[in-house]
């Protein structure tokens, strides 16, 4: 990092030290000193766009090089002024102040009186600063431009072109950030508008931002569109439960009803973004499906009992089925819910037999990555991704496996001159589904099922290029004595482009990522000893990333929902079976009970078959569940329990870092915490469990599970800790 | 698509790849194209001499496929192509008549009768200013200085300049035009491609 330099300004007469070219507009921020604005934003490109506004003027004098102050004749735009060492800035002036009006008397030409009726209405910029800053009435007596109201864009957004004040930040959002490059500006002048191709669907990944975006109530969300004002809302901290990545997020809700989700700060994670699927996906916590009420099989039909039926029901045949039961699922529950099911299984049940996976892998944890690098999932931050000179992306789907990784890689990209290398299989790439494709230095489009010689190919070029040592055997023997030309044509990728790529991967900050195409590939450990190799030849070992995709996927590993791993990956001597393992011996009615934590077996395990035959086959099957799915159709008892609105508690990301999400309200006094399940039923069967609430297990996980050790409940903080390193070797 | 710093100009590096046709395109459209990418620092700049190709390709104005079309050779995103072509008045988004009468009724012109010519242009083609006559033959419409004060009233017809046109004269302009099929817009298009080219032609001219 070159050292900063460093400048004194000052800005109404209070004298500050700033960084060179800050620009003006945040270094008032410094000292509490507001300036209005509407088109300025730190994350989007000021070069192309920016400063449109008008909003932002301050008055400025400049120190000559003669020592004396001169004064620019003109008000200038602080959000794109650039701190320079003697500047003098006045934000409050009256000359200024008759800017301001004027310059909003301008944009309100067009601008129609909608407040009382708009959903920006109490959290809207034009609204605040108009009330600030505005002039009362307005000179401009003819008829404003009119287009259609609530203009569907995509399923998610409406668009109210009256009421755009053409501040590009919409359009610059899809330029700089999402990269889908959907909204433009069409004509000009007087007639400008925002609009996609042709007005056709708004189709992108990230759309939801607009609306959080959009400085007036131009870009609105379809589902809350009129659903509720920001002053009836309550907002509750929480964290996205729709992919590993773990954006935070509020959720805005009134009484038990989620109206919204909004995407909340932190630097280390999502910044300020989110993806749809988290924006527009979170309904289901407010569903009217929630299930209410516990269910038993009776006389082949689920109906309603009571929980104290059917605890009694489940103590008893769990203490029939005398450790003859085993735990799939885990993978969407909190760390708490997941560390006492573990332990309620191993120490209550003595049973191992407890695996989250669903397939189509099942590697043993005491091999391959974790041996190799002390790292089970992601090798680096998603903070640091933005600084990797050169990214691999191999065999993934990014944009829609790991959203908020792919923005962080596409930001390094636009705003640093990163460079990205894409391996995706033949019709991944496509003219809809093109994401990292469109800013990937090289794309390796090679054939169906050809990673392992794809990543083959990458090695050996980075081994046939002169500069590289050529000694290390070992990784010479991933090789299986191939070279370039061969992996090429087996590929059906150009050799060139494998070299080209490999060259472009020759760097010291250079990182890898596996997709699903890896780790469901029969080839997995394979390709990732081969990506593991690659990492270590350019210098950067551990900068191998297996991101895991499922909500707290990472936690389920971490805290020992695996049957040959303890919590904190303390290995498991005698391991039991895992999930392909346990519902095979469903099958052959070698065990007795099996319980479900909060997943739809049926549909996402990788063979349905098995998965329904196991279901059927067990003589007992209990479903922890939100509501009936199609594996809680199938069981002899479902529990209903809290979704992430209702508890606190907390969740491991794809880069494990724990992050607490609180709770917002309850639906009903009959759903119960998971944790609070396993700890009751543990205490029927005479071992007592007495957590009192979810920061009473997080405490004992923080004493027990060294990986733990940072991330008490008062530690954590907003932005959460990311666990201690595993121990182990690390190459 | 680029980074935030790749306006600037970068040296050229290892060979360009030929631009591919899926369009109405043709060869030599694609030569030409090819041939004017190389004059500048990126194929994002080469935008606007793509859409005047496209404006003759397409016979005269810019379809949505030719929008298209532009985007892919160039491999910018449509909506961005389509905000750059809609943000010129030169670029024509309707068919227009085989002759586009442009009568300037700027300032100078206007002084020396140009709404007499318009007028006059008015009742003897039968329709209003921006408006097309029912044989496809003439579009009428008023545009600000040509930049030929001095032979005021001024005519741009395609790629040809009427000067010193009154309205009793201006019969003359129709009857010359009737009888040609030159100065329509793809003619205008095809004159501002050549313009772009040093030569006038593509270095490679596909026949
Ligand atoms: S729609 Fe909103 S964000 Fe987009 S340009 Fe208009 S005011 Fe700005
Ligand atoms: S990226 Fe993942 S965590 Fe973030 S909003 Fe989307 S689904 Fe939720
Ligand atoms: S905020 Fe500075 S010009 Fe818009
Ligand atoms: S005013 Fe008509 S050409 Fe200049």
């Amino acid at each position: 990092m070159p050292d900063i330099e460093w400048v004194y300004i000052k800005i109404n007469g209070i004298a500050l030290k700033v960084p060179k070219g800050e620009m003006i507009i945040e270094s008032a921020k410094r000292i509490g000193v507001e300036i209005p604005f509407f088109c300025y934003h730190p994350r989007l490109s000021m070069k192309e766009g920016g400063a449109n506004c008008r909003m932002c003027l301050v008055e400025v004098a400049s120190r000559m090089p003669d020592g004396s102050l001169r004064k620019m004749p003109k008000p200038q735009t602080s959000c794109s002024l650039p701190a320079a060492e003697g500047m003098e800035i006045e934000t409050d002036t009256e000359a200024l102040n008759a800017d301001r009006r004027g310059v909003l008397e301008f944009l309100l030409i067009n601008h129609p009186l909608d407040c009382p009726i708009c959903d920006r209405g109490g959290e809207c910029p034009l609204q605040n600063n108009t009330m600030h800053y505005g002039p009362p009435t307005t000179r401009f007596i003819e008829e404003k431009r009119h287009f259609p109201k609530a203009y569907p864009l995509s399923q998610y957004v409406v668009f109210d072109r009256e009421r755009c004040i053409h501040c590009a930040r919409c359009t610059r959002f899809t330029r700089d950030i999402s990269g889908d490059e959907e909204l433009n500006f069409l004509w000009r002048g007087a007639d400008m508008e925002v609009a996609t191709f042709d007005h056709t669907e708004y189709n992108s990944r990230f759309s939801g931002n607009v609306i959080e975006l959009c400085p007036v109530g131009a870009l609105l969300s379809r589902p809350y569109r009129f659903k509720a004002r920001p002053w009836d809302l309550q907002s509750a901290k929480s964290i996205c439960t729709q992919c590993s990545n773990g954006c935070n997020i509020k959720l805005d809700y009134r009484l038990d009803r989620i109206h919204r989700v909004n995407a909340r700060l932190n630097e280390d994670v999502n910044e300020e973004w989110t993806c749809d699927k988290g924006k527009f996906g979170m309904d289901y916590i407010s569903d009217e499906s929630r299930l209410k009420t516990p269910m038993i099989r009776r006389n082949g039909e689920l109906s309603p009992a009571s929980w104290e039926e059917v605890l009694y029901l489940i103590a008893s045949e769990l203490k029939n089925a005398e450790g003859e039961v085993a735990g799939v699922g885990g993978a969407y529950s909190s760390n708490e819910d997941i560390y006492v099911f573990q332990k309620f299984m191993r120490e209550t049940l003595r049973s191992k037999h407890i695996d989250h996976r669903m397939g189509p892998n099942f590697q043993s944890y005491n091999s391959g990555l974790l041996k190799r690098f002390g790292c089970p999932a992601m090798g680096n931050p998603i903070a640091e991704l933005e600084d990797m000179k050169s990214t691999l992306i191999f065999g993934s789907n990014f944009v829609d496996e790991q959203p908020i990784l792919y923005l962080r890689v596409r930001k390094g990209w636009r705003f640093k001159r990163n460079k990205v290398v894409e391996a995706a299989p033949q019709g991944l790439i496509s003219e809809e589904i093109r994401h990292v494709t469109q800013f990937a230095e090289v794309s390796l489009n090679y054939k169906n099922g050809t990673e392992l010689p794809l990543a083959q190919g990458l090695l050996a070029a980075l081994f046939e290029d002169k500069g590289r040592p050529l000694g290390e055997q070992k990784l010479l023997s991933h090789l299986s004595g191939k070279n370039v030309a061969q992996c090429a044509s087996e590929t059906g990728v150009d050799e060139k482009d494998i070299r080209k790529a490999a060259e472009l991967l020759a760097t010291d900050k250079m990182c890898i990522f596996a997709g699903e195409y890896v780790t469901h590939s029969p080839d997995a450990t394979a390709i990732l000893e081969v990506l593991g190799d690659i990492a270590v030849l350019t210098g950067n070992a551990g900068n191998l990333n297996v991101p895991v995709s499922r909500n707290n996927e990472q936690g389920a590993m971490e805290l020992g929902i695996l049957p040959d791993m303890l919590p904190g990956y303390v290995e498991e001597q005698n391991p039991g079976m895992n999930t392909e393992e346990i519902l095979s011996a469903c099958v052959k009615e070698d065990l007795k009970a099996l319980w479900v934590m909060n997943t739809d077996l049926v549909k996402e395990y990788h063979n349905s078959d098995l998965a329904n035959s196991a279901m059927d086959a067990c003589p007992f099957v209990v479903v922890t569940a939100l509501a009936i799915t199609d594996t809680a159709a199938k069981a002899n008892v479902v529990l209903p329990v809290h979704s992430v609105a209702e508890k606190w508690g907390t969740f491991t990301n794809v880069e494990r870092r724990v992050q607490a999400f609180c709770k917002a309200f309850e639906i009903s006094p009959d759903i119960h915490a998971e944790w609070k399940v396993f700890s009751d039923l543990s205490s029927m069967l005479g071992s007592p469990m007495t957590y009192a609430d979810g920061k009473d297990i997080l405490n004992e996980i923080v004493k027990s599970v060294p990986t733990f050790a940072k991330c008490g409940p008062n530690t954590l903080g907003d932005e959460g800790v990311i666990l201690n390193p595993v121990a182990g070797g690390k190459e | 698509m680029d980074n935030e710093n790749s306006n600037s100009i970068t040296p050229e590096t290892g060979e360009r790849t030929s631009c591919k046709s899926e369009g109405r395109f043709s060869p030599n459209a694609i030569a030409e194209l090819d041939e004017i990418i190389t004059h500048y620092p990126n194929k994002k700049a080469a935008m606007l001499p793509a859409l005047w190709i496209a404006q003759r390709e397409y016979g005269g104005y810019l379809t949505r496929e030719a929008i298209r079309e532009v985007a892919r050779l160039l491999g910018r995103p449509k909506a961005e192509v389509e905000g750059v072509a809609t943000f010129y008045s030169m670029y024509n988004f309707k068919p227009k008549g085989k002759h586009h009468l442009e009568v300037c009724t700027c300032l100078t012109c206007g002084c020396v009768g140009a709404y007499g010519v318009v007028h006059k242009l008015e009742e003897m083609l039968g329709i209003h200013l921006g408006e097309t006559t029912s044989d496809g033959e003439f579009t009428l419409s008023e545009v600000e200085c040509l930049d030929w004060c001095e032979a005021g009233t001024v005519i741009q017809v395609g790629n040809k300049y009427f000067g010193h046109v009154t309205k009793d004269n201006v019969e003359m302009v129709l009857e010359q035009l009737r009888e040609s099929d030159d100065h329509t817009s793809p003619s205008l298009a095809d004159d501002i491609v050549k313009i772009l080219l040093p030569k006038g032609e593509p270095k490679s001219k596909v026949e």
